[in-house]
């Protein structure tokens, strides 16, 4: 099994509905339902406000990262959604606490940490790709599912990965012990 | 310089991954050598071997949780930060250690 069998066109959205979190987050989650991923959108969707709960999920470039366990996960995959507008979510990114996020990677994951441990792997390989700022950035301009879908799949021409912000006062400590 | 680190978050489903990522490419792209291991959901993937925690010169720990296993960086320079700090600023973590292990020398 390779990255392009978990990458599933039917739950992606170039145009999901919605102006607040709550309402693409359940549109997304009604697609999931609708292709036989979960079995109830309520009980999916409470399960990743809980790991909302735990720490903010957006990833800066207008990307956010919606991620839970749920028993309510019959098969595991990402639902991709890309809004029209702006819609405000959580991010350490940022200062003020809050991003703007047209981009939502929703990840549909069973709550047994045994069940499909290949599909894992490979949503693990896909997650370190987001970690890719010149190929976030290039999802912005995709036009189709299936241009999507390479753009995450192929190596981009750069790969750099700069600060989200310049930060004057960033620092860190090196415990020499 | 050589760099090995750890990665892990609450769920172990999406940061892990991202930041082990994140340091890579900045870590690469300064010209330094890295090795990240993932402490995900999943397990640890990448994992570092003792040789590779003997020839770095750097531990980075980015994480939520605690890191398993951190008895093997002993007597190490060690940077132990949140991983959101990775997240956001990768670039500067590594010239920030640049700099810092430099000084010490």
């Amino acid at each position: 099994m390779a990255l392009i069998d978990i990458l599933d066109e039917k739950i992606i959205d170039l145009e999901v509905e919605g102006t607040t979190k709550d309402e693409v987050l359940r549109n997304l989650s009604q697609r999931l339902l609708e292709n036989d991923y979960i079995t109830n959108v309520n009980d999916f969707v409470s399960d990743i406000y809980v790991r909302e709960a735990e720490g903010p999920t957006g990833m800066g470039n207008h990307i956010s990262i919606p991620h839970g366990k749920s028993d309510a996960v019959k098969k595991i995959g990402i639902a991709i959604g890309r809004t029209k507008n702006m819609i405000k979510w959580e991010s350490s990114m940022s200062s003020d606490g809050f991003q703007d996020t047209n981009i939502i990677f929703l990840f549909c994951v069973s709550n047994d940490n045994d069940f499909a441990a290949n599909h894992m792997m490979l949503l693990a390989e896909l997650a370190g790709k987001l970690g890719n700022d010149a190929r976030v950035a290039k999802l912005q301009d995709v036009t189709t599912k299936k241009e999507l879908i390479d753009v995450i799949l192929n190596e981009p021409e750069t790969g750099n990965s700069g600060d989200n912000q310049e930060d004057e006062n960033f620092d860190v400590d090196i415990n020499f012990s | 310089m050589r760099i090995v680190g750890v990665t892990c978050c609450t769920a172990g489903i999406a940061h892990t991954y991202i930041v082990a990522e994140k340091i890579q490419a900045a870590a690469t792209e300064a010209g330094h050598q890295c090795k990240i291991e993932t402490q995900g959901t999943i397990g640890a993937q990448s994992q570092l071997t003792a040789e590779d925690i003997a020839a770095a010169d750097v531990v980075i720990l980015a994480h939520d949780i605690a890191v398993g296993g951190v008895e093997r960086f002993a007597g190490k320079p060690v940077v132990d930060i949140p991983i959101t700090v990775a997240m956001k600023n990768p670039k500067s973590l590594i010239a920030t250690i640049e700099k810092k292990l430099a000084n010490k020398k």
